[in-house]
């Protein structure tokens, strides 16, 4: 309807210009390098490879879009697409563009945000790994997201199923918050799991995270974009934790783009036989650190930062190995017991029926009770503690 | 033998060839239409024309052909016919006749008009056979229902087949005989021979096949067993292959009550229809069709009169669905009536027929497409897409209406190889009718009706209303607050309760506690979650 009318079409653009300019963008210089990528994206490509090894990459890439007439229709279409998403975009060179990327010459022309970055100096950390996750490997990622949450240590992952979903919905609601980078445009819901009203993209949003995307918002994700962004994880945190992956796993891309910006990787080791173990074990012979617990994790920030540190010591994940008995729960004494052995791996309930030794009415009497009050939680694998049962 | 023949020469010499008196026989048989019977009579008339038998009063193919049959049979029985035409009229003419069982009233009605009956001995007779080409006569499919049909409207006496006089005695208050050729039939109705009779009906109790006393260790599924078992509730197993589904569903029905003998009525004439040997048996029916199975094969079908499918086959029984995700979405959905009503409906062009499928669902599906998920040791080879989509096909329109969910893993080499510990069957089985009784007699109280043609309450079937008024505030309340913090719908709330009802009843406790209703939450798996 609105179309039809060219007026209206002016006004609806004009104000999707508005919106992105709030974001301390340029406008036009945005409407042309839009429309110079989505029109011929291998010139654009090469023209933006050959901006970043200049002093001022902005200014160059500025230079190259602004050859395009404006505002035009595709770039008028790509802005309101971010416009009406409540995505601001930063451009190379805009003070809106986190300074991480800036720093680390990972800056793409430009990053479409949706939500809230954090700012330079609050701790983050990247916990990566594969889609084809095991129960032990959510489980690690999630422990590990969430100690490091509670810290105060932004965690950021690539919002992909796996591993990468296990950390960003343990660490949504805790202090350090999370952030996704998309492997695709903001307009494209991928993974369909976490795209939806409710689902995890949402929430993070909703929890005060971010979603940022270096592509425009139509792009389905495909392997080199995918790759690509890795680049962005890697320069937005201080240290990159690969959790599970197999031996050509993305998250060794993630690793490499790391060890070029010179900062920390760690792996999470897994059983070697299993499939999953293979990034991990490949980045341990190379020299990357090991993170057996959330301490790891802690100790391998930057000493700028290590505030995150304190806060740790004063409360929330004390130091040390865990020697203290579990942690009270209200299932029955012998079932916690096995629960905790299998940890964070899930225990189905015939095994916990026949090793604990309880009646199966009454067992799984308690195990609802358990559910309710959030110690346990349960799916078609099985039953698993939520939480460490040793802290 | 000889005075058969002393009496067929005796019959047959005159009558037969006096045209001019013209008898109008009169036979009553039974037109079935799926497993209702409308009285039908076969009139038959020696009329002017060729000799030929002609049948007229919308005879179906079988029916057509009981012409030459009979012909045949009266040939080789020594009972002339007329050089005549004899015209056969079933009427009323506006039902559609079905089935071989109409060659022997139609044989009865010829050979009357034929003036080897006389037509005052066929009064009241309802007769039900088939004729065949040697004059012997043999069961026909549904002689039950035909049974059933002719005792409700008021029929004097029931002429079958010998070897079906069994099944036709499984009706009370009928008077039936059983005949074993066409002289014979002749000899019965007039009068010369009494025929077969019927023996004390034998009431089967067939072996009721694998004991529960096998399966090693598994105590989660065997109690979720008798709860399906106690309650009637559907159930839904998911694990992969070899960790014991089907070997788990086939013990069912050792635990569940034997059926009434009017539902065991129910069962046999389903049978009967089907013409396969019809028993009295107590022990509830299992089926396990094949998940390619159609849908017109699972709910019934067929042009002209549908028959019925698996889920009237297994009516008052067990219904096993086998690799349930399988079998394609359309082909389950039409479960959901049946499941929801104890009763099928089809419509035909011909017909409108309703089959009773009042049947107990057990479903089994395997965690992902490979199979192997959650299997110790064996990794899955399924993308976390491919899983996905695999489980988000387990919730939808039919299994939402299951209340039991098991996730079974294989179980482990030291309990396969330790002695088997579990209870046997019938110690469960008596448990089970315990249970079962307070419910039904808790359900009679409450004043729940029967919705359908079920004979008894399940705790599946009853009214939500009744479920909520049988259970205290407290228990409902703990389960509000458990479906809150689960993110659940209200359907599970109603399916929890219900649960949660016949778990008190196994314990035999009227008062629902609220830790029935955690356990009923805990028999629940959210079937969509992560792989």
């Amino acid at each position: 309807m609105i179309a039809a009318d060219p007026g209206a079409t002016t006004r609806a653009g004009g104000a999707s210009w508005a919106h992105v300019a709030a974001a301390g963008t340029d406008p036009q210089a945005l409407a042309g390098i839009v429309e110079r990528a989505a029109a011929d994206p291998r010139g654009f490509a090469t023209d933006w490879r050959r901006a970043l090894h200049t002093d001022d990459p902005g200014s160059a890439i500025r230079a190259a879009g602004t050859q395009a007439v404006l505002p035009s229709p595709t770039g008028q279409r790509v802005a309101q697409a971010w416009s009406e998403g409540c995505v601001r975009v930063a451009l190379a060179g805009d003070p809106a563009m986190p300074e991480r990327l800036v720093a680390t010459s990972a800056q793409p022309p430009w990053l479409a945000i949706r939500g809230a970055v954090r700012r330079r100096d609050t701790p983050a950390v990247a916990i990566v790994g594969s889609r084809r996750a095991s129960a032990y490997g959510r489980g690690i990622a999630a422990w590990l997201a969430e100690a490091a949450g509670a810290a105060g240590v932004h965690v950021v992952s690539g919002g992909a199923v796996g591993i990468d979903a296990a950390a960003h919905g343990a660490a949504l609601d805790t202090d350090g918050g999370t952030t996704v980078v998309l492997g695709c445009g903001h307009d494209v819901a991928y993974p369909r799991p976490h795209a939806g009203p409710g689902k995890l993209f949402e929430r993070v949003v909703d929890a005060g995270g971010a979603l940022v995307s270096e592509s425009l918002p139509h792009e389905p994700p495909r392997p080199w974009r995918v790759r690509s962004r890795n680049r962005l994880i890697a320069a937005l945190v201080d240290v990159v934790v690969v959790v599970e992956g197999g031996s050509r796993s993305g998250s060794l891309v993630t690793a490499t783009w790391a060890a070029d910006y010179g900062i920390t990787v760690l792996a999470v080791p897994g059983d070697v036989r299993a499939p999953g173990s293979g990034a991990p074990l490949r980045l341990l012979r190379d020299g990357a650190g090991v993170c057996g617990s959330p301490d790891d994790l802690l100790a391998a920030l930057p000493q700028g930062i290590d505030r995150a540190r304190d806060d740790v010591a004063g409360g929330a994940v004390p130091d040390g190995p865990a020697t203290s008995g579990l942690v009270a729960s209200s299932l029955p004494e012998a079932a916690a017991a096995v629960l905790a052995e299998a940890w964070p791996r899930p225990v189905t309930m015939a095994d916990l029926a026949a090793q604990s030794n309880v009646a199966a009415g009454t067992l799984l009497a308690a195990i609802t009770a358990a559910q309710v009050a959030g110690q346990v939680t349960r799916d078609l694998d099985g039953l698993r503690l939520c939480r460490d049962p040793h802290r | 033998m000889s005075a058969g023949n002393s009496f067929t020469v005796e019959v047959s010499a005159g009558p037969a060839s006096d045209t001019s008196s013209r008898v109008l026989a009169r036979v009553g048989a039974v037109a079935l239409t799926g497993l209702a019977g409308a009285m039908v009579t076969a009139e038959a008339v020696v009329a002017g024309g060729l000799p030929q038998i002609r049948i007229v009063g919308l005879p179906d193919a079988t029916v057509r052909e009981a012409a030459d049959r009979i012909r045949s049979a009266c040939q080789q029985s020594a009972f002339s016919l007329p050089g005549a035409k004899v015209v056969v009229n079933l009427a009323p003419a506006g039902i559609r006749k079905v089935g071989s069982g109409f060659d022997l009233p139609i044989a009865l009605a010829v050979l009357c008009a034929a003036g080897h009956i006389p037509p005052d001995r066929l009064d009241g007779i309802v007769a039900w056979g088939e004729v065949g080409l040697d004059g012997g006569v043999s069961p026909s499919a549904g002689t039950l229902p035909v049974a059933t049909a002719a005792r409700r409207n008021g029929a004097g006496r029931l002429m079958v087949a010998s070897q079906a006089l069994a099944e036709a005695a499984l009706v009370a208050g009928l008077d039936v005989v059983g005949v074993d050729s066409l002289r014979d039939a002749v000899a019965v109705a007039a009068g010369h021979r009494s025929g077969a009779r019927p023996g004390p009906v034998a009431v089967s109790h067939s072996p009721h096949g694998p004991d529960l006393a096998a399966v090693r260790g598994q105590h989660v599924a065997r109690r979720c067993l008798e709860l399906a078992a106690v309650g009637g509730h559907h159930m839904l197993m998911v694990g992969p292959p070899g960790c014991g589904k089907s070997m788990l569903a086939r013990r069912l029905p050792s635990i569940l009550p034997p059926l009434a003998h009017e539902e065991a009525l129910e069962v046999a004439a389903i049978r009967s229809i089907m013409g396969e040997r019809v028993r009295l048996d107590l022990r509830p029916p299992f089926r396990d069709p094949h998940h390619a199975t159609s849908t017109a094969g699972l709910i019934g079908g067929g042009s002209g009169v549908a028959r019925p499918g698996e889920v009237s086959r297994a009516h008052r029984g067990v219904l096993f669905l086998d690799e349930v995700l399988e079998t394609p979405r359309a082909t389950l959905d039409a479960l959901r009536e049946p499941l929801e009503t104890g009763r099928v409906v089809l419509v035909r062009s011909q017909s409108r027929v309703t089959y009773p499928a009042a049947v107990q669902l057990v479903a089994a599906a395997n965690p992902c497409p490979c199979g192997r998920a959650g299997a110790a040791g064996r990794p899955c080879t399924c993308r976390p897409d491919q899983v996905a989509r695999h489980r988000s096909r387990l919730s939808g329109p039919l299994l939402d209406r299951i209340d039991l969910h098991l996730a079974m893993e294989p179980v482990s080499q030291d309990v396969l190889v330790g002695p088997s510990s579990g209870e046997s069957s019938d110690v469960v089985a008596a448990r089970v009718v315990a249970a079962r009784a307070l419910a039904t007699s808790r359900w009679s109280e409450f004043g729940a009706q029967p919705s359908g043609p079920r004979a008894r309450m399940l705790t599946r079937d009853v009214s939500s209303d009744a479920v909520r008024a049988s259970t205290g505030r407290p228990a409902q309340r703990r389960l509000a607050r458990a479906i809150e913090a689960f993110g659940w719908s209200a359907r599970a709330f109603d399916r929890c309760l219900r649960v949660a009802r016949t778990i008190a009843d196994v314990d035999g406790r009227d008062r629902v506690e609220p830790a029935d209703v955690d356990e009923a939450v805990a028999h629940r798996v959210d079937l969509d979650g992560p792989s």
